[in-house]
């Protein structure tokens, strides 16, 4: 039809249990609909979305649901219950658990994401970081095989982005297959993903976070900036990338020797 | 099926000599084929109203999308019929009854279909309407394409959460749609709330009498309309009345 546009074209992506994944990209770059293909919201006219082997036609929105946690970015349109627990309970309450499991998820949910305390809150009265977590922690509580978050740092301060960073890194430790959808590079440096770069919904770079964070010209055409600890790396010459800023002080410490405490730089004391 | 409805009544720009009109000029149109479709009670009638209402809705190159909205309107039509049927009518009358239903929506459709959200604000300020309550009309015409992708957002954020809108009875089904209503409500309550926070900072409200970017002025074109619809339009009326 006329007025209907190819959201994704060619797309051959296989994520592998336990893989950390960022799926990045300018506005528009179809990040967003590759990721409701995965739970079914979306359903391929041709190839096959499959999930566990299975073609995602063949299943309902629920049964993949519970297969693949997504959490979208606007919390406010998730959120409805009379409290937090309730919220959290919802999806457990939808996806049939029995209501002793419910109360017991619930409870470990909570305390996981540090909601614990506001366990009767309503969920409309949480701060924006509060209610990222409580969404996060409401998708965690049913186990989703894999869990997708879709732009997770939207809206949320550098204290929330912290907090963010650190429970994708439980996540990981507790080897969950963790989807990050964003344009945030800078978020998504630190964890070092192997990172799918999409433009105009193709799928333009697949690698590790190392190669394709380093790589100016394919940021640039892909309507994203490279973070600032990659650029960093590059312009030092770094056989390999800083993590974090304090990585970055340690290899310019032993690249220069140690800095006398007094010394000045451009930024103040060195 | 209300975001189908939607689309089939949403507003698209087109160069046709329908949408050129003067905003009021199509109006008076529209009340004409609503007025005919309501005094409408033979097939006959029925007939050449379809035809009048068949006219404009190609001149403005919208009929398959007028179409569509007729079609999507047949469930009430059949419960238009079921109701008078029940109520003792004859099956050619109940009938009748329908299509008059289904050209009301059609003549009333051809509006919305051919006038902006901007031009309906310009007729209803040339009808006197207090200012407030064109703005907020005008604004709530324009916010349905935004309600109508929050109600998407949530309905898929619901989904991946386990709910199923489908399924159960008819009290369940009810029930289901607490998740996806309540969000769209309070999302809707905010949004009013930064909206109106961001007209009062561009000065809405600061005189009483805002001057207009655009006034209404009737051309040749839509003097040559109104030659037409006005004498046309009393003339048909009148036949519907008291001749066939």
């Amino acid at each position: 039809m006329p007025n209907e546009v190819l959201a994704l074209e060619k797309v051959n992506l296989r994520v592998d249990e336990g893989e950390l994944v960022a799926i990045v990209g300018g506005n528009g770059a179809g990040k967003t609909t590759l990721l409701k293909h995965m739970n079914g919201l979306l359903k391929p006219v041709t190839g096959t979305v499959r999930v566990k082997g299975k073609p995602t036609t063949e299943s309902s929105v629920a049964e993949l649901s519970k297969q693949i946690g997504l959490v979208f970015q606007n919390s406010d349109h998730q959120l409805f219950s009379e409290s937090v627990k309730e919220e959290v309970a919802f999806g457990l309450r939808n996806f049939g658990f029995p209501p002793s499991e419910v109360e017991e998820r619930v409870a470990r949910a909570l305390n996981a994401f540090g909601l614990g305390q506001m366990s009767d809150r309503a969920p409309l009265t949480l701060s924006g970081g509060e209610k990222k977590r409580l969404c996060i922690a409401l998708v965690t509580a049913w186990d989703p095989i894999v869990l997708a978050l879709d732009e997770p740092t939207v809206g949320q301060d550098h204290l929330n982005k912290v907090r963010l960073l650190e429970l994708v890194r439980r996540l990981i430790r507790d080897k969950r297959t963790v989807l990050i959808v964003s344009h945030d590079l800078e978020f998504l440096w630190p964890l070092q993903p192997r990172t799918v770069v999409m433009s105009g919904g193709r799928i333009v770079a697949d690698g590790p976070a190392a190669s394709i964070f380093t790589n100016f010209e394919l940021l640039e055409s892909s309507g994203l900036r490279q973070p600032q600890l990659a650029r960093l790396a590059v312009a030092l010459e770094s056989p390999s990338p800083f993590r974090d800023v304090d990585e970055a002080v340690a290899w310019l410490r032993e690249k220069n020797g140690p800095w006398s405490s007094g010394s000045q730089t451009a930024f103040g004391k060195g | 099926m209300a975001k189908a409805i939607y689309e089939g009544l949403k507003f698209r720009y087109k160069t046709t000599v329908i949408h050129r009109l003067d905003p009021r000029v199509k109006m008076l149109l529209s009340i004409v084929l609503f007025a005919l479709a309501l005094l409408g009670f033979n097939f006959y009638q029925e007939i050449i109203t379809f035809v009048l209402v068949a006219v404009p809705a190609t001149l403005a190159k919208s009929l398959k999308r007028l179409m569509r909205v007729v079609a999507l309107s047949i469930t009430f039509g059949v419960f238009v019929v079921a109701i008078n049927l029940l109520a003792g009518g004859t099956v050619v009358e109940s009938i009748v009854l329908a299509v008059r239903f289904l050209e009301i929506v059609a003549s009333t459709s051809l509006f919305f279909v051919t006038t902006s959200p901007d031009e309906l604000e310009y007729v209803l300020r040339w009808f006197r309407m207090p200012r407030d309550f064109v703005f907020a009309f005008a604004t709530s015409i324009r916010f349905v394409p935004v309600l109508l992708m929050d109600l998407t957002q949530i309905i898929d954020a619901q989904k991946s959460r386990g709910l199923e809108l489908d399924r159960g009875g008819p009290i369940k089904r009810i029930r289901n749609l607490v998740p996806v209503l309540i969000p769209l409500i309070v999302n809707s309550l905010v949004r009013s709330g930064e909206l109106a926070e961001a007209m009062e900072s561009r000065g809405y409200g600061a005189v009483k009498k805002p001057t207009s970017m655009d006034v209404l002025r009737l051309k040749i074109n839509d003097w040559a309309a109104l030659s037409l619809i006005i004498p046309g339009g009393a003339l048909l009326i009148w036949l519907y009345i008291y001749v066939i």
